[in-house]
């Protein structure tokens, strides 16, 4: 690892301020996955500033119009145990435990979860191999090598990787925000925003800017919220990265949807919405199996598969089918 | 009471699980200097130019190694043996050639591991990189004929294709299992200590101290008493620290020069290219029978990868020599394919986890194309000689194995049509499969010392693996002299103790075992002596036969008189008696009777159709391991073993980049092994006895067999389950759905 020094923040402002100054200071908060990075040569902050300290960003609080606000530094495991969100929204707590270990998640932060960089090995590979998120410019690895754990939608020629995030897919399905604390103040990003697709710039995965720093989460109010599930899909029963996941919310009328929300792990560079689907679900009877494939076939129509990751458009299908009906017969 | 069949816990556990254990990078050392080694981007071609003039002004840093400065050494022996094992033949430092990714091509020494590992990546290598070759069905089909290794390449007993030609059903299919890493917990680590007279010390992570001591004395050109080799705890071998690695060479040469001891600790990812590896197989199995299912003949060939410099065959088509009987005839064949890697080396269970995986699938394949139950199929097709060498078995409990198993199993219960078994959602499949696993008989010295206290001490240079062998030799030596086990301290894993074997193959039971029973035997039979004929003899005038150990005291139970250990020495003057046990059998194949283990395990598993889902609901797996000396450690290694087995089914693939022939997930996160979510209640079951060819303990060898035929067993359950055949492992998502 590279030489690198370390000081503890003790002001949002003043670490705002200081990350804003410093092209080559990083936020330290877990540590879970900067250090990997660090150690495999796929970050190289000069300082780190450790944020752990931070008054008042570790709390999961009631908002006044009856929603969420979840600190930055509140601990995955701290989350998933926490009443209000298991009860109000299990898609949260599922997507927190079903994530990393449980050592990994009394460690890891919210907001470095959702903050995390992609698995994809070649950008992991301390050989250095040519990869755009490492070293723009010197092509993807991944689009004609090894590919079986990457992207079908969004992606580009510079770029086929996935987010790793398990709550992050959670959150966009419930239509999150991701409030920052920058220079002028807060701003309250939507998830939907807050992750990039690649395009030519792979390297920069999310819309945050120098001189930002993550503070909370906050998740509305809403009738989806409580019939919600995260499926998550593995080669290994515990502690890996999604093939696939799904984060379904529904509300509902008897049998029939009223409202769906559908987001999607492992298949692009940012939790991907099922858009399409949700409105040819809308609707629909829970029981005509055949109605529900035919609607979450909608938002397939544009997915272009890799050539070892073939089976993750009909995987995913299947897994929507599933999650869909699970948090159905939470309603 | 004995001691032995005792599910005694192991002696080391509370030092393992406090940390106390002294693994060998625990090992404090005055003036120590870390070693990182840095390692080639390409997998063919040259280096043009290494420039270390950074790393070099680098804080910390003692010295810079490249194949400018390295030292020279000899090259490594031919032919191959276990006495001298080198893992690869080729010892990098030495040219600027480079045959694989991976490849150190330099090394830096400095005051701390932190301070030597970035040095390292500030070295700046040009090369001269060639089109790499990867191992894949194409470049398969280059496959030559290898020079033989471990046993001959191919074999024919009878005229298999006759058999084949004339059957009435036959069974003709490919079947590939991938490259695998052993992924031990405890990275490979060596530290080299040079003193003042020339001799070295290296505390090493190996299963075979007395094999590196003889390589390191020929590759380095200094005599093998010149040489120590300490290795007293390994965090898991299974075959990737049976041979020596180049990094064991460049430590030692390394700490001369820098004359400071100096350790070198592998990466995770070093752990993919600097040592063994299994490599992945392509077979083909052609089984030939009548329709009641028996066999007429069977043809068994296997294609595996290998290095531009080195001919390693993995024997996978081994099996089928000795598994079942085939009425006209058996033939095996094995061939290598060159390619750009490092050397692949044994991993539990080398040779028979990969060749069982095709032979008990395409046994399935045959039972369900003739209609014959697949445990009433190896019934029939049992043998009690062994069809490659003619030999009765010498014991072969194969018959219990497979209807104490199914019992348990309850595999009467089992419907046999595929997917005709449900549990709501979920598809559930019964599959089984038996093993025949190689027995070993090599040479082993200890010695066993009693003390004036009553105490006794086991001394042999035998190893640690995690197995329980500290525990398992005090309860042998126990049971020899009549001693407690509480009595009993054990010494391994030091070239100053008396030679042993490798700890591999599942020998050390059998072979250290047998030498620690034979010592501890004759110390006693010294005590007797004394007994009967040292000074004031409590049991002057009778015959040795007559005298009987236990509770530390010899006993002549015809006069009731006792005396113990303590009393006996004590009265004789002396401080200690010694007994020197030489366990030196001949070689399993020159011996009358061929001597194998054998399984019959049964899987059951829960598939979920929609989303491709395998997973592992129950598992039975019964032994022949013969005499079993402790229940507890043997059903630990068996429940490791069925592990091991789930990782190779299900999970574990080191994928290789087509373009530049690296091992592309090389750490715990791409590469996966089974979790404990992943494993269900394993049961496991006893059926053999004392086999005295095996071993005088009545031992044979357990570990290894375990890990054999999960893999078929879980791919049959599959088939079972969903009608799908998967002749490719792992069995993942994709192959289901």
């Amino acid at each position: 690892m590279h030489p690198f020094s370390i000081s503890v923040a003790d002001d949002p402002g003043r670490a705002v301020a200081a990350h804003a100054q410093d092209d080559h200071l990083s936020y330290i908060a877990g540590g879970t996955d900067l250090l990997g990075l660090m150690k495999d040569g796929a970050a190289f902050p000069a300082h780190l500033l450790d944020i752990n300290d931070l008054p008042g960003l570790a709390g999961v609080d009631a908002t006044p119009d009856g929603g969420l606000r979840i600190g930055a530094l509140a601990r995955m495991s701290d989350v998933a145990a926490n009443a209000e969100v298991r009860e109000r929204f299990p898609v949260i707590a599922e997507g927190l435990l079903f994530a990393a270990s449980g050592q990994l998640r009394n460690m890891a932060s919210m907001g470095g979860n959702i903050m995390q960089r992609t698995r994809c090995s070649y950008f992991r590979d301390g050989d250095d191999p040519a990869c755009n998120k490492r070293r723009p410019g010197s092509g993807c690895s991944a689009l004609d090598g090894l590919n079986r754990n990457h992207a079908i939608f969004g992606w580009s020629d510079a770029c086929v990787a996935t987010h790793p995030s398990d709550v992050a897919v959670a959150l966009a399905a419930l239509e999150a925000d991701v409030v920052v604390l920058g220079r002028a103040g807060e701003r309250s990003i939507p998830i939907a925003d807050f992750h990039r697709l690649p395009g030519g710039t792979p390297e920069r995965d999310t819309v945050l800017g120098r001189g930002e720093l993550i503070v909370a989460v906050e998740v509305r109010a809403q009738a989806e919220g409580r019939a919600s599930h995260y499926l998550k899909v593995r080669d290994r029963q515990s502690y890996e990265f999604a093939l696939v996941s799904v984060a379904a919310a529904v509300e509902t009328e008897g049998r029939r949807l009223r409202s769906v929300r559908l987001a999607m792990g492992g298949v692009a560079h940012k939790p991907w919405r099922l858009t399409a689907a949700e409105t040819a679900l809308r609707g629909a009877d829970l029981d005509d199996i055949g109605a529900l494939e035919a609607a979450i076939a909608t938002s397939f129509t544009d997915a272009r598969p890799l050539a070892h990751n073939a089976f993750k458009a009909d995987l995913s299908r299947r897994a929507v089918l599933r999650a869909l009906q699970t948090a159905g017969a939470r309603a | 009471m004995n001691a032995v069949g005792q599910p005694m816990p192991r002696t080391d556990g509370r030092l393992k699980v406090t940390g106390a254990a002294r693994y060998s990078a625990d090992v404090p050392l005055d003036g120590m200097a870390h070693a990182a080694i840095v390692h080639s981007t390409i997998a063919n071609g040259r280096t043009v130019s290494i420039d270390t003039t950074s790393a070099e002004e680098a804080p910390g840093v003692v010295a810079v190694f490249t194949h400018h400065n390295m030292p020279r050494m000899n090259p490594t022996p031919e032919p191959w043996s276990h006495l001298h094992p080198h893992g690869q033949s080729y010892l990098p430092l030495l040219a600027d050639a480079v045959h694989y990714a991976g490849q150190p091509i330099a090394l830096v020494i400095a005051e701390t591991l932190d301070q030597a590992t970035y040095a390292g990546t500030l070295i700046k290598v040009e090369y001269e990189a060639d089109q790499p070759v990867v191992f894949n069905r194409e470049t398969a089909k280059e496959a030559v004929d290898p020079p033989p290794f471990l046993w001959p390449v191919a074999s024919s007993v009878g005229d298999a294709d006759e058999g084949i030609a004339t059957a009435a059903v036959t069974i003709d299919q490919t079947y590939t299992t991938s490259d695998r890493h052993h992924n031990q917990m405890e990275p490979h680590v060596s530290t080299a200590v040079w003193d003042a007279d020339e001799t070295l010390t290296l505390y090493e992570t190996t299963q075979h101290i007395f094999g590196a001591r003889e390589l390191v004395s020929i590759v380095l050109g200094i005599p093998p008493e010149k040489i120590t080799i300490v290795s007293h705890f390994l965090g898991g071998g299974f075959g990737g620290k049976a041979y020596v690695w180049p990094h064991t060479l460049l430590a030692a040469l390394a700490a001369k020069v820098v004359n400071r001891p100096v350790r070198l600790q592998l990466t995770r990812a070093q752990m993919y290219s600097m040592v063994g590896h299994q490599a992945a197989t392509i077979q083909q199995v052609v089984l030939g029978a009548g329709e009641d299912g028996t066999l007429a003949g069977i043809r068994h060939d296997s294609i595996s990868p290998t290095p531009v410099f080195d001919d390693y065959i993995e024997y996978a088509a081994l099996a089928a020599r000795s598994l079942w009987a085939a009425g006209t005839g058996i033939a095996t064949n094995h061939k290598v394919v060159h390619v750009n890697r490092n050397t692949p080396t044994a991993m539990r269970s080398p040779h028979e986890a990969l060749g069982h995986f095709a032979l008990e699938s395409a046994m399935d394949e045959l039972a369900y194309a003739t209609g014959v139950d697949p445990v009433a199929l190896r019934l029939l097709n049992d043998t009690e000689i062994d069809p490659y060498s003619g030999r009765p078995f010498s014991t072969r409990a194969m018959r219990e194995c497979l209807t104490k198993g199914a019992e348990r199993f309850g595999w009467d219960e089992r419907t046999p049509e595929p997917r005709s078994m449900r549990d709501g959602r979920y598809l559930i499949g019964q599959g089984m499969a038996s093993a025949i696993y190689t027995h070993w008989r090599w040479p082993a010295k200890a010695r066993v010392t009693v003390h004036q206290d009553g105490s006794a001490l086991v001394e042999t240079g035998t190893h640690e693996l995690g197995t329980g062998t500290y525990t398992v030799m005090q309860q042998v030596a126990a049971d020899a002299l009549g001693v407690a086990p509480e009595k009993v301290t054990v010494r391994l894993g030091d070239t100053r103790l008396p030679a042993s074997h490798p700890s591999i193959g599942s020998a050390t039971m059998a072979n250290a075992g047998a030498s620690v029973m034979l010592a501890a035997k004759a110390a006693r039979d010294r005590a007797i002596e004394l007994a009967l004929a040292g000074r004031d003899a409590p049991f002057a005038g009778a015959e040795p036969d007559d005298v009987l150990v236990a509770d530390g005291r010899l006993v002549l139970a015809r006069k009731s008189l006792e005396i113990t250990y303590a009393e006996l020495l004590a009265r004789n003057g002396l401080s200690t008696v010694v007994g020197d046990g030489d366990y030196d059998p001949v070689e399993e194949a020159l011996g009358p009777k061929a001597v194998f283990s054998f399984s019959a395990v049964f899987a059951e598993v829960r598939v979920d159709p929609d989303l491709g889902l395998v997973r592992l609901n129950r598992f039975v797996g019964a032994y022949d391991a013969g005499r079993i000396i402790n229940p507890r450690t043997a059903r630990s290694q068996a429940i490791g073993g069925i592990i091991w087995g789930v990782g190779q089914a299900l999970l574990e693939q080191s994928e290789t980049d087509p373009e530049t022939a690296r091992f592309a997930n090389r750490n715990y996160s791409g590469y996966l092994v089974p979790t404990n979510a992943d494993i269900p209640e394993l049961d496991v079951l006893f059926a053999g006895g004392f086999d005295e060819e095996a071993s005088p303990l009545g031992a044979k060898g357990l570990g290894e067999l375990t890990a054999v035929s999960v893999a078929p067993a879980i791919a049959n359950a599959v088939h079972h389950a969903t009608g799908k055949r998967v002749r490719d492992l792992p069995i993942t998502v994709e192959k289901i759905l």
